[in-house]
């Protein structure tokens, strides 16, 4: 009496075998580069295949060191619509990390983005992490995107950084984000009339200063608009 | 030769002869087992439990590990697009409650011009994100693009070439070699 129970042969079970570790080879391989974390997809069209790597790395560190991420994107976005080498956007990306992860070291955990990003610009500009440790503390409750932009605005426009600093801590107590942007914005009119940048921003500090101390200025800061202009 | 040795040939002499195990042994063994009797897989257990920690044998062909490869591989594709089209729709929802849009106006004088783009930190730096329309005869293009608080590098792009800054907005810091311009926006 023969055992009449089917039977996968040797060969039929190899092949089965053979098989199954075929198709989970095949799933892992596709798997893999889909899986991975940290890839942006808005850089796989515009940026070569060599600096993407690189500044995916970039981007999964920042992520994992909780930093804001948008910043970097844009910066990888902007050397490639702007033709820039591949290395040469890798190393501004890179840069950029780590001047977010020193104005949020400055901020703190609280931070927002912005005033991260913002942060990152300050210290670009030549500002350094101890100058907006003291920001912080002088506007302790108060957004600090705008005002560490304007400090990065003024450099930019040509006004020695320390004068800058100086400039944007006397407005810290009191300033909200309009009577910055006034502030910024009248300096960088009297630059275009021709003021040098360090006399243009000293002269409006001085008014200001006169404006508070004067009695009829009790209870008003400086002359603010709402019309928001660049 | 010595008496043990004689004794030591014939034994083996004896257990060189063939053995006849009969044509039926399977069918003797067989019964042997099934007769045995079947240990008790927990009996405190109810059948119900017995039930889920039987034991199963599960025989399957070429063709069936075929389909169950295939069946695998398809849910774990199945799933990798489900997590990558989430993630699309988590970026773009975390970008429409980071960002309340207020509209910003963008404005250049550039008579010559046949087109104008605007890129910028808002639009991911795109030549054909947001062109800017022109004004009837007197050169002037104009675009408007909500924005939220915050600080925004941006350029113009004249005729897809050329780079120019905003003659009325400040300077931006640029590390690729063309003119930036930078609009701050307070919410505060």
């Amino acid at each position: 009496m023969r055992d009449t129970t089917p039977r996968v042969g040797f060969f039929g079970a190899g092949l089965c075998i053979t098989l199954l570790l075929v198709m989970a080879a095949l799933l892992l391989m596709g798997a893999l580069p889909n899986t991975a974390e940290g890839q942006e997809p808005r850089l796989s069209t515009r940026i070569p295949v060599g600096a993407r790597v690189q500044i995916d790395s970039i981007l999964a560190a920042a992520r994992a060191a909780g930093l804001p991420v948008e910043p970097l994107v844009d910066r990888a976005l902007e050397g490639a619509a702007k033709g820039a080498p591949p290395a040469l956007i890798v190393t501004a990306v890179a840069r950029l990390g780590q001047e977010l992860a020193s104005a949020r070291a400055a901020f703190g955990l609280t931070a927002s983005a912005v005033e991260i990003a913002a942060g990152a610009s300050a210290l670009r500009a030549g500002a350094t992490a101890k100058d907006l440790v003291q920001l912080r503390q002088l506007r302790a409750g108060q957004p600090l995107t705008v005002a560490a932009a304007v400090l990065a605005d003024l450099v930019t426009a040509g006004v020695p950084a320390d004068t800058a600093i100086a400039a944007v801590f006397a407005l810290a107590g009191g300033a909200d984000d309009a009577d910055y942007l006034a502030f910024r914005r009248t300096v960088q009119q009297d630059i275009a009339l021709g003021a040098s940048p360090a006399a243009a921003l000293g002269v409006r500090l001085q008014s200001l200063g006169s404006m508070a101390d004067s009695p009829a200025a009790t209870g008003q800061s400086s002359p603010r608009s709402n019309k928001r202009k660049p | 030769m010595t008496d043990q040795e004689d004794a030591l040939t014939r034994m083996i002499a004896v257990l060189k002869q063939p053995v006849d195990i009969g044509p039926d042994l399977t069918a003797r063994v067989m019964a042997e087992v099934r007769q045995a009797p079947v240990p008790a897989l927990d009996e405190t257990a109810t059948p119900e439990r017995n039930w889920w920690r039987r034991r199963w044998t599960v025989r399957f062909g070429p063709l069936g590990a075929l389909a169950t490869a295939a069946g695998i591989a398809a849910i774990a594709l199945a799933s990798q697009r489900v997590g990558r089209r989430a993630g699309v729709e988590s970026m773009e929802r975390s970008a429409t409650v980071a960002r309340t849009p207020g509209p910003t106006q963008f404005v250049l004088v550039a008579k010559e011009a046949k087109a104008v783009s605007l890129v910028g930190d808002f639009n991911d730096w795109s030549l054909s994100a947001t062109p800017l329309t022109r004004s009837d005869g007197n050169g002037v293009w104009w675009v408007t693009v909500p924005l939220v608080p915050g600080r925004y590098r941006f350029a113009y792009v004249v005729d897809g070439t050329v780079w120019r800054p905003d003659p009325e907005a400040p300077a931006a810091e640029d590390e690729f070699g063309r003119p930036n311009s930078v609009l701050t926006i307070g919410g505060s």
